[in-house]
């Protein structure tokens, strides 16, 4: 990318390679709201949300000028967050992922309802907190955040086959997970 | 029905979060209105982009963010972009400015009173008649060696006694709080101490030598006579100086250093224990492997003694428990 339009992503990344905080506000501006959700959909928790999301503009703002404009800026933004949530996330209990929703045994209500409840409310929102990570993380990074399905491959370095493939494989799984759980049908 | 899915089906989910680019969105838009299967499969997409996204959760303000961004980096800016990988210049760097640390922390005292002694010691021989008639001017050699090796070996063991961490050192407090460790410093003391002892005694020797006072015995006799007890006194009194503290082990240094001294003069015999105080106390091979035997354990227990590593194992420490 010799030449980037003013105002651009790439642009404004430029000055904030320079040394420009101005500009990092608004680069973070453009993306805050996919950034912040994708994030706290990875953390499940604002505060811990919000530290990732320091730990990622910390980044943004360093290494800013490595920045080779081989992808696109959101891209590259989102690949910083995941490897920072990753990083901070690692050492972290996540809450159980079942693999294989279908042969699961019916459970009683209690932490059932206790897990709806943190998740938002619905047993939907439950049931994707449940998904193995690499799920939850395609289902984040094209509902959250927002990406299309290139992008996603690109920051998961996966092909797009792979995507699709996990997004039906989430979808089937929450189906499973909710018809056992008798919200449907 | 899998089988009856639609190549449109493909679009749903990105439709669905809205990250379609136009054309395709009003592909999938058309095909909508006559697919009997898409819309349900749309629906469920919706179903999980609603349940996903978090709605009631606003992201932080940019100004804020910005802020607490500039300040972190600020702060740590060095740890986290240097850590990887090996600092190459460290080392020399970090070793000089640990010796010069640390010959500014020995008190003037010790070494002026080590010139003093030793440079006492020259004038004894030096001045005719000083030594009570005895021996300058019969056996001028002789007595030189003997004054330098009943000199130079105490001086060192004083020195050395002193190096190890006594609470008369004003920066005590502030070396046991550094991250360097015990046993580093004190070798850096040592090298410190007993190089400038060495340097002092050289010279004893080399203006004896050069004098008429020794021209009879020579530099190396000169040397020989005070090497091999000073090292030994010097690495015994450093390893009491570890395991008891500075002060026990200079009286241990001057008590043995007497002993000798009595042995070699006042019951002076030729019975085998005085041959064998003789011999230990001379300059040869099992004497100075003894030496460094001593000094390695000396080292060695700085660095393990007490729960405070470094520190001498009774009484007063620089870190105290809760």
């Amino acid at each position: 990318m010799a030449r980037t339009e003013p105002g651009s992503d790439a642009a404004l990344l430029r000055s904030v390679a320079a040394g420009d905080a101005t500009s990092l506000a608004r680069l973070y501006q453009r993306h805050a709201a996919p950034l912040f959700g994708y994030l706290y959909r990875l953390a499940g928790d604002r505060m811990i949300a919000e530290e990732i999301l320091q730990d990622t503009m910390v980044a943004v703002w360093r290494s800013a000028a490595a920045f080779e404009g081989r992808s696109k800026v959101s891209t590259w933004l989102f690949g910083i967050a995941r490897r920072q949530a990753h990083n901070r996330l690692r050492g972290r209990a996540f809450p159980v992922t079942i693999a294989d929703l279908p042969d699961r045994p019916d459970q009683a209500a209690g932490p059932e309802e206790l897990a709806i409840a943190a998740s938002g409310g619905t047993p939907v929102a439950a049931a994707i907190d449940r998904l193995p990570d690499h799920h939850r993380d395609v289902v984040a990074l094209v509902f959250v955040a927002g990406l299309p399905l290139a992008d996603v491959a690109e920051v998961l370095s996966i092909p797009v086959g792979t995507v699709k493939s996990r997004l039906h494989h989430a979808r089937a799984a929450l189906a499973a997970a909710l018809v056992a759980e008798g919200v449907c049908e | 029905m899998r089988s009856m899915t639609c190549r449109m089906s493909e679009l749903l989910p990105a439709y669905a979060a809205g990250s379609l680019a136009d054309a395709d969105r009003d592909r999938v838009r058309a095909h909508l209105a006559d697919c009997a299967r898409c819309p349900a499969d749309l629906a469920a997409w919706q179903a999980i982009a609603a349940a996903v996204s978090p709605a009631h959760q606003r992201a932080p303000e940019p100004a804020q963010l910005v802020r607490a961004v500039l300040t972190r980096s600020a702060l740590d800016a060095g740890p986290t972009d240097f850590e990887p990988g090996p600092r190459p210049f460290r080392q020399p760097w970090y070793l000089a400015a640990l010796v010069l640390a640390e010959a500014r922390l020995i008190r003037l005292a010790v070494p002026v009173a080590s010139a003093l002694v030793m440079a006492l010691g020259v004038a004894v021989v030096l001045i005719p008649g000083a030594t009570g008639g005895a021996g300058s001017a019969v056996y001028p050699g002789t007595v030189a060696g003997d004054l330098l090796a009943l000199i130079a070996p105490i001086v060192a063991a004083a020195g050395v006694a002193g190096a190890y961490r006594s609470r008369r050192d004003p920066a005590a407090e502030l070396v046991a709080a550094t991250p360097t460790s015990g046993r580093l410093l004190l070798l850096v003391r040592l090298t410190l101490v007993l190089g400038y002892d060495l340097v002092l005694a050289v010279a004893a020797s080399a203006v004896l030598a050069a004098t008429a006072a020794g021209t009879a015995a020579g530099l190396n006799a000169l040397i020989g006579a005070w090497l091999g007890p000073m090292a030994l006194l010097s690495s015994l009194s450093l390893l009491v100086a570890v395991r008891f503290g500075p002060d026990i082990a200079l009286g241990t240094a001057v008590g043995v250093w007497a002993l000798r001294i009595l042995a070699g003069g006042v019951f002076a015999g030729d019975g085998w224990p005085a041959r064998l105080v003789v011999q230990a106390w001379s300059t040869n091979v099992a004497v100075l492997a003894v030496s460094v035997a001593f000094a390695i354990a000396a080292v060695i227990a700085a660095g393990r003694s007490g729960p405070f590593a470094g520190e001498p194992n009774n009484g007063w420490r620089a870190t105290h428990p809760m």
